[in-house]
């Protein structure tokens, strides 16, 4: 099979449609810097975490255990694969698009893997984009939000207001509203919204936030296969 | 702790790491119908709405109208990115207002 384009043009894409994004995650970075100042981490092992891990979830969960001293590296692995496992479906939804880059690409691409970034990848394959440099080209301004994001929320904690008063936890919440709203398309489209939704509200009191994400992708896959069967 | 940090760096890298390559590894050995390829398109949709429901679950009457308006508001200016931001300083001013 012939290699799929992975060009700068569609990198520049990536980087121009993932610079609000950027701004989005910088605000999220923040909050983790001031959660990890007040665990007692330094500006540069808060900075290391955030590029090692890239995932504020997982982080915050990986500092609350670290804090509680109970930390074995199988607790620390376990949690962060608990809190994360939404990736490995956001994963397999990118691999029919995304393994026609090639495995070093391909893999290379994934380390910038983020919610949002996801999102806006999955809505340009939607769109057409053939460019497989477009998903690292989203997560570049995605990570240097990020990292400089909890390197300020590190370096400033006491000095900034609270990120919640500013409206900024609710950023990831409002991008995954718009850009939903911009994908619909159809009718159809609404049936995985509203499972997914349902989903998410259904497993959410029992099982966490981490756990109603997957929920919500697993029933809005069901939903859209089922109905694929009944339109064949 | 009984580790030293580069060592919990590491697993921690290498869990993060795991989550974002075991789906797309897995997927590789399945074969893409058209049906599965239809499920793996409404993910997006699904997860994003979601996200979305959990967070006015979470939050309140604030979030729920901030985010009703940002739906809105793609629609009517055609612009997501846009419409996002307005709706975080509209949720930042209902929480102001006590909402």
């Amino acid at each position: 099979m012939a290699a799929a384009p992975f060009t700068l043009a569609g990198f520049r894409r990536g980087l121009r449609d993932g610079l609000p994004l950027g701004l989005s995650i910088f605000a999220y970075g923040l909050g983790f810097g001031l959660v990890a100042a007040q665990a007692g981490f330094g500006i540069a092992r808060a900075v290391t975490t955030s590029a090692a891990i890239y995932s504020g979830s997982a982080q915050l969960a990986a500092v609350n255990l670290l804090q509680s001293g109970q930390a074995t590296l199988w607790a620390l692995f376990a949690t962060i694969l608990v809190v994360n496992a939404r990736y490995i479906l956001f994963g397999a939804a990118l691999q029919p698009w995304l393994w026609q880059a090639g495995p070093l690409r391909a893999y290379g691409s994934l380390l910038l893997l983020g919610d949002a970034n996801w999102m806006q990848t999955m809505r340009a394959i939607r769109a057409g984009e053939e460019d497989r440099a477009y998903l690292a080209g989203t997560g570049t301004p995605m990570l240097a939000g990020w990292l400089s994001g909890t390197a300020l929320g590190a370096g400033t904690v006491g000095l900034l207001p609270r990120p919640e008063v500013m409206g900024l936890d609710l950023m990831l919440a409002a991008f995954a509203a718009a850009m939903a709203a911009a994908m619909v398309r159809a009718r159809a489209d609404l049936v995985p919204i509203a499972a997914g939704a349902g989903a998410a509200l259904a497993v959410a009191p029992s099982l966490g936030p981490g756990a109603a994400i997957i929920g919500a992708g697993l029933a809005g896959g069901a939903v859209a296969a089922l109905m694929h069967r009944n339109a064949a | 702790m009984s580790h030293d940090f580069p060592t919990l760096l590491l697993v921690m890298a290498a869990a993060a790491f795991f989550c974002r390559a075991a789906g797309f590894t897995l997927m590789r050995l399945v074969p893409v119908s058209a049906r599965i390829e239809a499920a793996l398109r409404a993910t997006p949709l699904a997860v994003m709405s979601g996200i979305a429901a959990l967070a006015v679950q979470s939050g309140g009457l604030a979030e729920g109208v901030a985010l009703a308006a940002v739906v809105g508001l793609t629609v009517l200016i055609g612009s997501d990115v846009a419409a996002a931001l307005l709706g975080v300083v509209l949720v930042a001013l209902l929480r102001w207002a006590g909402l």
